[in-house]
């Protein structure tokens, strides 16, 4: 997102903007510049490099060109680590749609004096490390767990449902850690909401449903738009709770990756998976952009 | 406007939240507070009083770490790491600069063999003497010019016997079709293949592309049976009851036969390995002679006996032993019998093949 802003003034000056900007001007950009190249530009560039490399026993990289990564890359076991974990990633994007709209519609429709209140209790278990989060799923989830205790005491169930260590357990803990990214989005999109446009689709005859489909969702489709980016490209390389809730039986793209540059001594292997990954990302972004323009 | 602040700061707090390390990956930092160089029992290297630590995860007790600082006034930092190779990355990327690495014995023969170890002292760490004989020595590192043992240990096999009426005796009894996703096993590739390396008959260290190919059919059988890879704390769903059977580490094993007297403790009848886990200078170490003292710190039996307190691996360390309780000896899972220790084969380092059996384990978890 900040890359698309800091591009936004060099783009304009090529195009033969009238005033170049000053000294002032750069001196404001420079720490974000700087920040861009840094932590931006150069992983990137070192990403890419190491994907063309080889290694030695000890995984030491070794610079000597070589394509071999990319070919071992389109393998259908990596193929099918990566749409595994696309699938997981898009229903995680829809479940949290599905539960952080209408939240983050109450919370946006709210007293003014509430919304600060709301927002913080959407927050407010997020002070806590994902990871103890997570291991506390794992006590609520597992065999001798709360829920099955829970539903065995009431005799619902008479013996044990396996919840983890499946992929419900895996797209459960996604939802549960990305879903305040879907909220937030959404809820600025809805304070902005101009009440006299649903008042005006009423006058015109539309029912709620309608109002609801024309109105509201086109209005609040930024947010919406952001919310899901915002959940689903960390969602793909998420690792940790995918292993944890998973049981590592599912392996993901981002799983993989990090045994690349660990158990499997392999840094430039690992680099062209993230590569391919990165470009995956760009060409699907730059398709939304220009499915957007075309409307 | 105020919503906004709100808003900006629960993003931030999101974001920094939001992408993470796998649990055992995390830092810590030792003690920061300065505490007075009390009654030291090692000398105080001149001109530097400090000490980077890099060890596995759930290896070194904090305790220790603060009593070594109090008596010595080195401040310890010390960094976790959660597999041999992640050491390796970061030791060969030069990031941070270690005194201490805790290696593998393949990881070892392989570092003295590169020339990335410093060698020792022995008049430095004299309390080496309290070492067992039979963890002395050995082809990895012969006469220990570079590295001293820690702790070693075996992978063994866990059963809850309220759950699993059969007997089991090894990798076979446990890769059976009604134990299907009812069993837990290391998050190792290495580890895994081995078992079946066992099972075929296979030598552990010829990981040759042939003897692979010859296990894989096997291990294919074995893997959709099951349920939970972990490393890290395959323990944990062995307790919660997710599992009935685990192939785990010997420290995690013996944890689980303290806990509740239905878990069983058995050595696999194919054979299995022993691992030896040592402290090691780097080559580029700033401090070695602190690094010296801590290494002859950790030998001493009162320090080492502490350390088998919260981790109970096969201690190599005799005099420590002598302090441990009757029942803590007895745990099998800690202290397997000497005839089957000598049947154990080692690791020995297997370079690029690492990767293979990496593509192999997991194309056959995805199949």
């Amino acid at each position: 997102m900040a890359g698309l802003a800091a591009a936004a003034p060099v783009a304009a000056d090529s195009r033969g903007f009238r005033r170049k900007p000053g000294l002032a001007a750069w001196l404001v950009l420079a720490p974000l510049l700087a920040w861009l190249v840094l932590f931006i530009v150069v992983p990137t560039i070192m990403l890419v490099v190491v994907s063309f490399a080889e290694r030695d026993a000890l995984g030491r990289v070794v610079y000597q060109f070589s394509f071999d990564n990319y070919v071992r890359a389109f393998n259908w076991v990596w193929l099918k680590v990566l749409w595994d974990s696309i699938w997981y990633a898009f229903l995680t994007t829809v479940i949290c749609m599905l539960v952080g709209y209408p939240v983050a519609f109450f919370i946006g429709r709210a007293p003014e004096r509430w919304r600060g209140i709301l927002l913080m209790l959407v927050m407010v278990p997020f002070w806590t490390s994902f990871l103890i989060r997570t291991y506390a799923w794992i006590t609520i989830l597992s065999k001798e767990g709360l829920v099955n205790s829970l539903l065995m005491s009431s005799g619902l169930i008479s013996a044990p449902i396996t919840l983890l260590y499946t992929p419900f357990a895996i797209v459960l803990g996604l939802v549960y850690n990305f879903l305040p990214f879907m909220i937030l989005p959404i809820y600025t999109s809805v304070e902005k909401l101009d009440g006299a446009m649903i008042e005006a689709a009423y006058d015109l005859g539309a029912r709620p449903m309608r109002a609801f489909a024309q109105v509201i969702i086109p209005l609040t489709s930024p947010g919406i738009t952001a919310g899901a980016l915002l959940v689903f490209i960390p969602s793909i390389c998420m690792f940790a709770i995918t292993t944890l809730m998973g049981g590592g039986a599912n392996p993901t793209i981002g799983e993989v990756i990090f045994k690349q540059f660990t158990s499997g001594r392999n840094q430039p292997f690992g680099a062209a998976l993230g590569t391919l990954l990165l470009v995956l990302f760009v060409v699907a972004l730059w398709f939304t952009r220009n499915s957007r323009e075309e409307e | 406007m105020k919503n906004h602040i709100t808003l900006m700061a629960a993003l931030a707090a999101l974001a920094l939240a939001g992408c993470g390390k796998p649990p055992a990956a995390t830092s810590s930092s030792g003690p920061k507070v300065e505490s007075k160089p009390a009654a030291a029992a090692e000398p105080k290297a001149p001109g530097s009083d400090k000490l980077n630590v890099f060890c596995w995860s759930e290896y070194i007790p904090q305790s220790v770490i603060d009593q070594f600082t109090k008596e010595t006034g080195i401040k310890v930092s010390v960094e976790n790491y959660a597999s041999n190779e992640e050491m390796l990355a970061k030791l060969m990327a030069g990031g941070g600069s270690y005194d201490i690495i805790q290696p593998s014995e393949y990881v070892v023969g392989a570092l003295v063999k590169e020339g990335l170890l410093h060698p020792l002292d022995p008049a430095k760490v004299p309390n080496l003497k309290n070492i067992a004989p039979q963890f002395l020595n050995l082809p990895f590192d012969p006469g220990n010019k570079f590295s001293v043992p820690f702790m070693a240990g075996t992978v063994g096999i866990v059963v809850n016997t309220d759950l699993v009426k059969d007997d089991i005796k090894g990798f076979t009894d446990v890769f059976q079709d009604k134990y299907k996703q009812n069993i837990v096993v290391l998050d190792d590739a290495r580890e895994i293949v081995t078992w079946g390396f066992f099972t075929e008959g296979v030598p552990i260290n010829q990981v040759t592309d042939e003897n692979l190919a010859k296990v894989k059919p096997l291990v294919s059988k074995w893997l959709p049976l099951v349920k939970v890879y972990d490393s890290d704390s395959p323990k944990t769903a062995l307790l919660n009851g997710d599992v009935a059977i685990g192939v785990v580490w010997g420290g995690e094993g013996a944890i689980l036969l303290n806990e509740d007297k239905k878990f069983k403790w058995v050595l696999p009848s194919e054979g299995t390995h022993l691992f030896i886990d040592s402290l090691a200078i780097p080559k580029a170490s700033q401090n070695v002679a602190n690094a010296e003292a801590f290494m002859n710190f950790i030998l001493r039996p009162d320090v080492s006996k502490q350390i088998s307190d919260a981790f109970p691996y096969l201690n190599p360390n005799l005099a420590a032993r002598e302090l441990l309780t009757a029942e803590q000896r007895a745990n099998k899972a800690s202290f397997p019998p000497d005839e089957d220790i000598k049947k154990m084969q080692m690791f020995e380092d297997i370079g690029q093949q690492a990767s293979k059996i990496d593509e192999m384990v997991t194309s056959l978890k995805v199949q």
